[in-house]
């Protein structure tokens, strides 16, 4: 029997909810060394889908070795990490990463930058235009520039198109790493408005920084010491638990270190 | 089908990349015609002998620049995290490599013609099967872009790619028998020189070019050129990491 439109209804509910469900990253006793050096230490982190979460920890914390276990450059020595329900290895189609270093071609253009990795992300044809192309370059405000050489650009404009480049294939899940580093407030401004758009698409942010003006506007934190996560919640929680009125970020940050 | 896109677009970004820098076009086609021009101008009362050299110049030339292009192209993409961006999407190892050896290909074709037809025309020489001679050069591109893949992974900066052609490139040009003939040499050398790939791509674009033989009639050096071909081929992918 074929369904009616209201069973056709019910199901799209429970495909939404279903999808709801599965969470955007689960990582489950995540443990890394260096030889001998631990990095990371049993690690438990669940992030819901639509949300930007952020990770802060000082230089040498783990947060670099972690986001390298997310997007697959290290493999995990024990302990496992699904994104989308899958294992982080079979994740590479539906994750988008933005590097701290600009990693771009600097002899190439910057359409031909983005429409070089829009064929690598999706196998196209480079014979052929790409509508995405055209679409992202205007959703960073690089369209006049799509012409100039890489080189030409200004580090702010640079970092616009990194992020294009992460986001060219439509992923569902963000890996950015510290990507306001080095930039003005105004462009720094920008950059928390296109991803608080993104959150609106539905689209989850794993953001590492070093800075509290960039941790204040995630949706959720986690303080990252010695490869081990001192504090997790929202960031207003978390300012809350240092028991002081007007605490800042930083004062919850120093809070965590001291009773860690 | 997807693999294959993303090799041909890896090959085109890497001609885009040289041809966009004039620098790196200028190493390819201008500098190529400068020694070429300085070598036929210094014969040029002797048009035998600069016959004779064509053949081991045309090889030197290929192998040198491509090894030099291609060692130093790869070196900034390791460097500038290009490499690692690409390996993070779903491309395989064998798409980088093959799509830098065939945009070299490519580059090295080109490079061959002009050399070539500036030496029929400038200098008034004459040669044989142009076309088998594509051949051979083929095979001395894989290897020599293999070598610049391998060899970048050894090196820190530009300055450092440039320090391996005392130990890779310059044996190989005095061993060629480009100088002296090969059979000249003490045994020791010769021996040497039978385990570097230039010696037997100076030898078959020679029998090719001036005797007119065959690719049928040098079949020792051919395989003797794919084998050094696979073999740097091979080492070139093995430097090459997916995932740490």
């Amino acid at each position: 029997m074929l369904p009616s439109t209201a069973s056709a209804f019910n199901w799209d509910i429970y495909m939404n909810q279903k999808k709801k469900d599965i969470l955007a990253l689960e990582i489950d006793s995540l443990r890394f060394s260096y030889k001998n050096h631990s990095v990371l230490n049993g690690i438990n982190l669940n992030i819901s889908r639509g949300e930007i979460f952020g990770i802060l920890g000082a230089n040498g914390a783990g947060k670099t070795t972690l986001m390298k276990l997310i997007t697959g450059q290290l493999n995990s020595q024990k302990g496992t990490i699904k994104i989308l329900g899958k294992p982080a290895s079979e994740s590479k189609h539906s994750v988008g990463y933005m590097p701290q270093k600009h990693s771009l071609y600097q002899e190439l253009s910057v359409q031909d930058n983005l429409a070089f990795f829009n064929q690598m992300h999706l196998g196209l044809s480079p014979f052929k235009g790409h509508s995405n192309v055209e679409e992202m370059l205007s959703f960073v405000n690089l369209i006049k520039f799509k012409k100039e050489k890489v080189l030409h650009l200004s580090e702010g404009m640079k970092q616009r198109l990194n992020l294009a480049i992460a986001l060219v294939n439509s992923p569902d899940f963000l890996v950015l790493d510290e990507p306001t580093v080095g930039l003005d407030p105004e462009i720094r401004s920008y950059f928390w408005t296109h991803f608080k758009n993104l959150r609106k698409t539905k689209k989850s942010l794993f953001i590492s920084s070093h800075t509290m003006d960039d941790a204040s506007h995630c949706d959720k934190l986690a303080f990252l010491r010695n490869g081990k996560i001192i504090a997790f919640g929202p960031p207003k929680k978390l300012r809350e638990a240092t028991g002081k009125n007007n605490s800042s970020l930083e004062d919850a940050f120093l809070y965590f270190v001291k009773n860690s | 089908m997807k693999s294959i896109n993303r090799t041909i677009s890896i090959s085109l970004r890497v001609i885009k990349q040289i041809t966009n820098d004039p620098r790196s076009t200028a190493l390819i086609i201008i500098a190529p015609l400068i020694v070429t021009s300085l070598i036929g101008f210094s014969f040029i009362g002797q048009k035998e002998i600069l016959n004779k050299i064509t053949p081991a110049l045309l090889g030197m030339i290929v192998f040198f620049f491509s090894f030099l292009v291609t060692g130093v192209s790869f070196l900034r993409e390791r460097i500038e995290g290009t490499l690692e961006r690409l390996l993070l999407l779903p491309v395989k190892k064998v798409n980088v490599i093959t799509g830098y050896l065939f945009g070299f290909l490519i580059l090295t074709t080109i490079q061959t013609l002009i050399v070539l037809t500036y030496i029929i025309f400038v200098f008034d020489q004459s040669y044989n099967n142009i076309s088998q001679v594509l051949v051979i050069l083929m095979l001395v591109t894989t290897t020599s872009v293999s070598l610049g893949i391998f060899v970048s992974t050894f090196a820190r900066n530009e300055f450092q790619v440039i320090q391996f052609i005392p130990l890779i490139i310059l044996p190989q040009i005095f061993l060629s028998g480009i100088f002296i003939p090969v059979n000249e040499m003490p045994q020791v050398l010769q021996l040497i020189s039978e385990i570097l790939p230039l010696k037997h791509a100076v030898f078959s674009l020679s029998q090719i070019m001036l005797h007119g033989k065959t690719l049928n009639n040098i079949l020792p050096q051919l395989f003797a050129l794919l084998g050094f071909a696979s073999v740097c081929l091979v080492a070139g992918m093995a430097t090459i990491k997916n995932r740490s």
